[in-house]
């Protein structure tokens, strides 16, 4: 049985700090996707955990054991890269058996596991290809494959979908969950899409500039976004952000406006607020509606008709433009004004310093 | 028109690459089929009787079979300073590319060096002499290996930066060792160059005439450049054996442009696209 | 570096330093250590077992012989010549081997194959057919009415036609570097020059040659290095002769060598040493450096 706990862990190249200090604690059998955009320290802090860049500071403790200074091959964690990273020279087999071929794993016990692994992965019949001679997705299986065979405590995932046409992203997608199901083991898994995030973690680690920005399960993250970044971050299409200037305080309602917005009113976290407050309002595209008494007018800029629902951009009177996401099929006209009401229960209030303001559940 | 004018440029560099780079060859074959009184007049003249195989036994049993130990030194020579370089240069193109160290600029430097100034001749003559090397066979490979090397490295870094990185790292995770990541996974996926360096460096060691004549004097271990150079005095009135000579010393190279020929160019015009 | 505590350190590098030491001794003790001790050895006279200091005289030796100096602008000359007309002749072969004339793989191989023929051998046959006398070259220009000059008996043509053998035999490499650049130039310019109304000559001029000056730097570097240390086919060829006529530096160096003038024979070394860097490195900087500007 083996969780992970990261403590402070640092780390800087020469003078540039990377990771800037991560906590993190991951228990036996969790899906954990680390996301954020590139350059976040997201694929850093993986390989740190794979024992693949050094550890400036902090520990690392994988199961009980502190690992900082452990080999890679001693950590029971398997990776699967993003470019696969298959021996050109070896055939399927020989790249899944190579870890145990090292591992002077005998000949009878090896071929076990590899043809366990093969059927597991449903790629038996390629066994004895080159990966050359494989289309993207079977070189993805045989890159799992090669982590199966090692029976990690630990699997470790770098942006393995990113290579992959969307179409076969999506049923990768639903096999990695399904495989995280059969094997019960820990997955840990970088990705910079979002979706992915959205549907396998048990827990997302938003990251960025190499700071834990928000740890949760997926909907909390999307719910109740921590801060501005996580709320821009998560959710497709983007939440629209104002700058808002609170108008009252009533109890744990507050009462915002702007130049687009006449009035909101919000439950958040009043106890710092005074009236005449700057803060910013998030608001996502779904959680607008039309309504002749809404309290957003704006000027129709672009429309995308998709059938089921309708992409609006939306030119407001200050100069902002928001995009709007309609349920259904509206035809709408360029310039044409718009009126909408804002769904007060789903928008968040951010602080000056982004913070945001959500009231205790 | 045009087909005309193309026609006629093809029967042009046909007829003058034929006149400027073929009959030579053609001399030599002529020559080595010749006896003694027609070569001497030095024409290029069909050869009247076949004494081919009379020049070749002659050649071969001169002074005692010397070209034959001579085939043996140069096989012994290439063989034995293309397997130690074509290792050690990979070792080294290997760590020079993949780790990013302080000396790697001093490391670069150096082959750059190697590339550009002239071994320092006697000098190296008194140093093989106090290490007891000096016109040992083995001491030629050291020297070799020594001027081969940089050459080699660069074609080793260059193809090497090709290889993703990621397969070391796969390999570590699967618990490789150093030494695996080098001998299991990355010098295997080298082949396409290492024969390219083999067949480069055993063409240009084969046919080194400069070094055996400084670092291996002496007529009992006498590569096969150094008895053409031999013979060269002594058949002076016997250009049948000359050339018989210089045709037996063209057939390894033609061997290898015969089958190799691809990998040659290759490896002769690594850099030329990149520069 | 921010290092507060480190306790990965001990973990052996994947790319472990010890690598380079086979290569490094090797290279170190019989390139290194001789180039090095030259610079001493090139201030002394010697005789391999004791070396007495004698300052500049080697070099003032140098530069005081005629046949000294001789051998030192033969060598400039012979580097210029033959890597000139390597570079020039070169290109030509390249741009008609890429054109679409046929049996081109014919007319690589034949001009290519000189390269893998040992240089010796090639000395000495040309020695034969540049006879002045009953040479072919010369009988074969007597047929069309050309009295053939004494190439390699006439001092004052004698570095030359050592000189047009090395072409012959190295134009070879410089073709197939030339191809290789030329084929990585993409069609597309080709075609956009064709489209602006370029002549063939018009894509030679401003596509062709700007885009494979890469081909350009490295043949020039390669043949004029290789020209200025040439050896073997001199020696194989004039021995340095008529006279001095065609003494370059290498084989001066050899022949003070078997003098047994140490001490001079390394000063040359150092000469030549000095002339490379001279030469070369502004050289390869003034290549490099247009290069950038593109």
């Amino acid at each position: 049985m083996a969780g992970l706990e990261l403590k402070a862990l640092h780390k800087t190249y020469g003078q540039v700090p990377v990771i800037k200090g991560v906590d993190l604690s991951v228990s036996h059998g969790e899906f954990v996707v680390f996301v954020g955009p590139s350059g976040c320290g997201k694929s850093t802090l993986l390989r740190m955990i794979a024992g693949l860049e050094d550890i400036t500071s902090g520990e690392l403790w994988i199961g009980d054991r502190l690992c900082n200074a452990v080999e890679p091959r001693d950590r029971g964690i398997a990776m699967v890269f993003q470019s696969y990273a298959l021996y050109p020279h070896m055939t399927v087999y020989d790249n899944v058996g190579f870890g145990l071929k090292l591992a002077r794993t005998d000949k009878a016990e090896r071929d076990r596991k590899i043809r366990d692994a093969a059927r597991i992965l449903q790629m038996e019949h390629l066994l004895d290809r080159k990966p050359s001679q494989l289309s993207g997705g079977q070189r993805q299986r045989v890159a799992i494959g090669r982590a199966i065979v090692r029976q990690p405590e630990v699997f470790l995932f770098d942006e393995p979908l990113s290579n992959l046409d969307a179409a076969l992203r999506v049923d990768m997608r639903m096999e990695l969950a399904k495989l995280h199901q059969d094997l019960g083991s820990t997955m840990i898994y970088v990705t910079h899409d979002q979706v992915e995030a959205m549907t396998l973690a048990d827990k997302i680690v938003v990251l960025n500039g190499g700071v834990v920005q928000q740890v949760g399960a997926p909907i909390d993250l999307y719910q109740r976004p921590a801060n501005l970044f996580v709320a821009g971050f998560i959710g497709s299409p983007k939440m629209n952000f104002a700058e808002v200037s609170v108008q009252s305080i009533n109890g744990g309602m507050v009462t915002v406006a702007s130049k687009d917005i006449s009035a909101v009113t919000v439950a958040a976290d009043t106890k710092s607020l005074k009236v005449g407050d700057r803060l910013t309002l998030g608001v996502r595209p779904h959680h607008l509606s039309m309504d002749a008494s809404g309290t957003l007018v704006g000027g129709v800029s672009l429309v995308e008709r998709l059938g089921n629902e309708t992409n609006v951009s939306l030119r407001l009177p200050s100069g902002a433009t928001w995009l709007v996401v309609l349920d259904g099929d509206h035809n709408l006209r360029p310039a044409q004004a718009l009126q909408l009401a804002i769904d007060a229960e789903k928008v968040v209030l951010f602080d000056a310093a982004g913070q945001s303001l959500l009231a205790a559940m | 028109m045009k087909l005309l004018r193309r026609y006629w440029l093809t029967a042009l560099a046909i007829l003058v690459s034929g006149v400027v780079f073929l009959i030579p060859f053609a001399f030599i074959i002529m020559m080595a089929f010749k006896d003694r009184k027609q070569a001497a007049l030095l024409d290029f003249s069909w050869p009247q009787g076949l004494h081919l195989w009379d020049n070749v036994v002659e050649v071969v049993t001169t002074r005692n079979w010397m070209l034959l130990t001579a085939f043996i030194n140069s096989s012994i020579l290439t063989v034995a300073s293309v397997t130690l370089l074509v290792v050690f240069a990979a070792m080294v193109g290997f760590v020079l590319q993949r780790r990013k160290a302080k000396w790697n600029g001093l490391v670069e430097f150096l082959i750059l060096a190697g590339l550009m100034i002239p071994p320092a001749i006697v000098p190296t003559i008194w140093l093989l002499q106090g290490l007891g090397l000096f016109g040992k066979l083995h001491g030629l490979v050291l020297v070799e290996i020594a001027y081969g090397l940089p050459f080699s490295i660069l074609l080793y870094r260059a193809f090497i930066a090709t290889i993703p990185r990621d397969l070391d790292e796969a390999a570590i995770i699967d618990g490789a060792r150093p030494f695996d990541v080098f001998f299991r996974v990355i010098l295997p996926l080298l082949w396409p160059v290492t024969v390219t360096n083999i067949v480069v460096q055993s063409v240009a060691v084969f046919n080194d005439f400069t070094n055996p004549l400084y670092y291996l004097p002496g007529n009992q271990n006498a590569t096969v450049q150094l008895t053409l150079y031999n013979f060269q005095s002594q058949f002076n009135s016997s250009y049948n054996l000359l050339f018989t000579n210089i045709a037996l010393i063209t057939i390894p190279p033609l061997i290898v442009f015969l089958f190799f020929n691809r990998q040659i160019v290759a490896g002769m015009t690594a850099g030329a696209v990149k520069g | 570096m921010a290092r507060v505590q480190s306790p990965a350190r001990s973990r052996p590098s994947t790319y472990p330093g010890w690598f380079f030491l086979p290569a490094a001794i090797i290279y170190g003790v019989l390139f290194l250590l001789p180039t090095f001790a030259s610079l001493y050895f090139s201030l002394t006279r010697w005789t391999l077992f004791n070396s007495t200091f004698i300052g500049l005289d080697n070099f003032a030796q140098f530069f005081r012989e005629p046949f000294l100096i001789k051998g030192l602008i033969n060598t400039v000359i012979y580097a210029v010549v033959s890597s000139g007309l390597k570079v020039v002749l070169g290109l030509l072969l390249a741009v008609l081997l890429t054109s679409q004339i046929a049996a081109r793989g014919y007319l690589r191989s034949v001009v290519f194959f000189p390269v893998l023929v040992s240089t010796v051998g090639v000395g000495i046959t040309f020695t034969v057919l540049m006879h002045p006398t009953q040479g072919m070259i010369n009988e074969g220009l007597a047929m069309l009415g050309i009295k053939g000059p004494g190439w390699l008996v006439d001092p004052n043509l004698a570095l030359i036609s050592v000189a047009l053998v090395d072409v012959w035999k190295g134009v070879g490499l410089a073709t197939v570097i030339y191809i290789a650049g030329i084929v990585a130039i993409p069609q597309d310019y080709y075609e956009a020059a064709r489209i602006d109304g370029s002549t063939p000559w018009q894509s030679f001029i401003y596509v062709t040659l700007p885009l494979c000056r890469p081909a350009t730097v490295t043949v020039i570097t390669l043949s004029f290095i290789g020209g200025l240390r040439t050896f073997d086919l001199i020696w194989a060829m004039t021995r340095g002769g008529p006279g001095f006529a065609s003494d370059t530096i290498a084989s001066v160096i050899y022949k003070q060598y078997q003098a047994g003038f140490y001490g001079l024979s390394t000063a040359g070394n150092v000469v030549l040493f000095v002339l490379i860097g001279v030469l070369v490195v502004p050289l390869t900087m003034l290549l490099n450096r247009k290069e950038g500007h593109e």
